[in-house]
């Protein structure tokens, strides 16, 4: 197939980024039962953080791949502006690359409207009760086990009249502050982050796992937070758990909401961990976050480094020549 | 029995065991789903499920081997046709060695129990309303009822760790 400049330089794009975001999302996939076990053996928020990080390793190394390498190599050394052959294999890897990359855009924007209009319906029929606070609640007018933080640029705790109604003061107030912990290490945000990172290939679900054990420790985290270490707050919230678990099954608000209980799969395990009847197998804190923002940093200044070397870009221009053939 | 596929009528009958005797006074073990050219009907009599236990325990076996097995003498020529049948019924592989069959089974316990349930659930789900929302109610409750001992299990745990935080806070 002959294309043109431009047109040549997209095939390229999609191409590469697929080839790299496969690869690493296959290396990502294969550690994924190891990582999901040390996470679990560190603080939930930093294993959260770990699994984040390993989630999102494949398609930013691919989009650095991309736009530090791919483009200025080609914009700087590709010298024939007319039409040129590109091979199949390339082509094939191009519209993969696109087919993924679209596939997971139209995911995000599909659950960013589901969660826009559930918001917006919330607010319609519920009654906020306090709309000047940082962090609303609203009750709507339902039985159903509803309470979750909704909404992404200011969020709120949506809550139906049964909860209100079936749990005492503290296992609310406790309930609440596990929302709020959510709100405050914005859950939500990185609910959408998972949603825009693409899987491996079209269709699949391999990182399904990966995005459980994340969503299992956010909710570990969150109760964590909410309980500070106090033993009656951590009773309250455990109570609180079983009075929603018994109002019937999880009820998920919106895709990138975070339910008070979204899984009852998890209920046992949650319950019995603030109980302190689960094995605690968590390490001390090794502060997480320094060492992954200096990790990120190494490796952002390793590729600009890199990247400015004209030498690299020649032997990426070399690479990619080959690549388009 | 099993090539004429399992009325949907008959699963009661067949399900409460009580009833029901097929060839050779084999009481019929229910399934649910009519026979396709290819797939074998997952319903085993009784002797014949015995036949299939004898075999998946002890793998590849000869008449004589599985008569030595069961629990009540049987003839010869009872076991050779149910093993016969069994094989027409693309449950077993046979081959001939030294003028006898050795029979195999073609699929695991697993495997016969997943399509047991499998054919059952069908065969209910596409009958009229009231029995399908019979058998929808009575698995919601099953499950419910786990749900439930499970609560009262937290909800225990949960008094006790109270209690026991009362006594410290009085101590």
């Amino acid at each position: 197939m002959t294309l043109p400049y431009t047109l040549r330089l997209l095939c390229l794009c999609f191409a590469s980024f697929f080839l790299v975001h496969a690869l690493l999302g296959l290396a990502a996939w294969i550690v994924t039962p190891s990582a999901a076990r040390v996470a679990e053996s560190m603080r939930p928020r930093n294993g959260a953080r770990l699994l984040l990080a390993l989630r999102l390793l494949p398609v930013t190394l691919a989009a650095v791949a991309v736009a530090g390498f791919c483009i200025p190599s080609y914009l700087w050394l590709e010298t024939n502006e007319a039409t040129e052959r590109v091979g199949l294999a390339c082509c094939a890897m191009a519209l993969l690359g696109a087919a993924v990359c679209a596939s997971s855009v139209i995911r995000s924007a599909r659950a960013l409207w589901l969660s826009a209009r559930r918001s917006g319906q919330y607010r319609r029929e519920g009654r906020t009760l306090n709309p000047s606070h940082s962090l609303p609640v609203t009750v709507m007018n339902s039985d159903a086990p509803v309470l979750a933080l909704s909404g992404m640029m200011r969020p709120r705790v949506i809550l139906s009249r049964g909860v209100l109604q079936a749990l005492s003061n503290d296992e609310l107030e406790a309930a609440l502050a596990h929302e709020l912990a959510h709100r405050n290490s914005a859950d939500n945000w990185k609910r959408l982050a998972l949603f825009l990172a693409p899987d491996i290939f079209l269709f699949s679900r391999a990182f399904t796992r990966l995005n459980r054990s994340w969503a299992k420790l956010i909710e570990w985290a969150a109760d964590d937070d909410a309980t500070a270490g106090d033993a009656r707050r951590s009773v309250s919230l455990a109570a609180a758990l079983v009075q929603i678990a018994r109002m019937g099954s999880g009820s998920t608000a919106s895709p990138l909401a975070s339910s008070f209980l979204k899984n009852d799969d998890e209920l046992p395990a949650r319950v019995n961990r603030l109980l302190g009847l689960a094995p605690s197998s968590e390490k001390p804190a090794r502060q997480m976050r320094t060492v992954l923002s200096v990790v990120a940093a190494l490796m952002a200044t390793l590729a600009i480094t890199v990247t400015i070397q004209p030498a690299t870009l020649l032997w990426v221009h070399r690479l990619l020549e080959q690549f388009i053939r | 029995m099993g090539g004429d596929g399992f009325k949907a009528d008959n699963y009661l009958r067949y399900f409460s065991r009580d009833g029901s005797k097929i060839q050779s006074g084999d009481e019929m073990i229910p399934f649910g789903k009519s026979r396709s050219a290819k797939e074998p009907s997952a319903a085993l009599g009784t002797l014949e499920l015995s036949v299939m236990e004898i075999l998946w325990s002890h793998g590849e076996s000869t008449v004589r081997d599985v008569i030595a097995c069961l629990a009540r003498p049987l003839a010869y020529t009872t076991v050779m046709t149910t093993l016969d049948r069994l094989f027409k019924k693309d449950f077993l592989d046979r081959y001939k060695s030294e003028r006898a069959f050795r029979y195999s089974p073609r699929c695991s316990r697993d495997d016969w129990e997943r399509r047991r349930a499998d054919s059952l659930l069908a065969g209910f789900l596409c009958r009229p309303e009231p029995s399908r929302d019979l058998l929808i109610s009575c698995l919601v409750e099953a499950v419910g009822q786990y749900d439930e001992a499970l609560l009262d299990d937290l909800e225990k745990k949960i008094r006790a760790k109270r209690k026991e935080l009362l006594q410290k806070g009085k101590g």
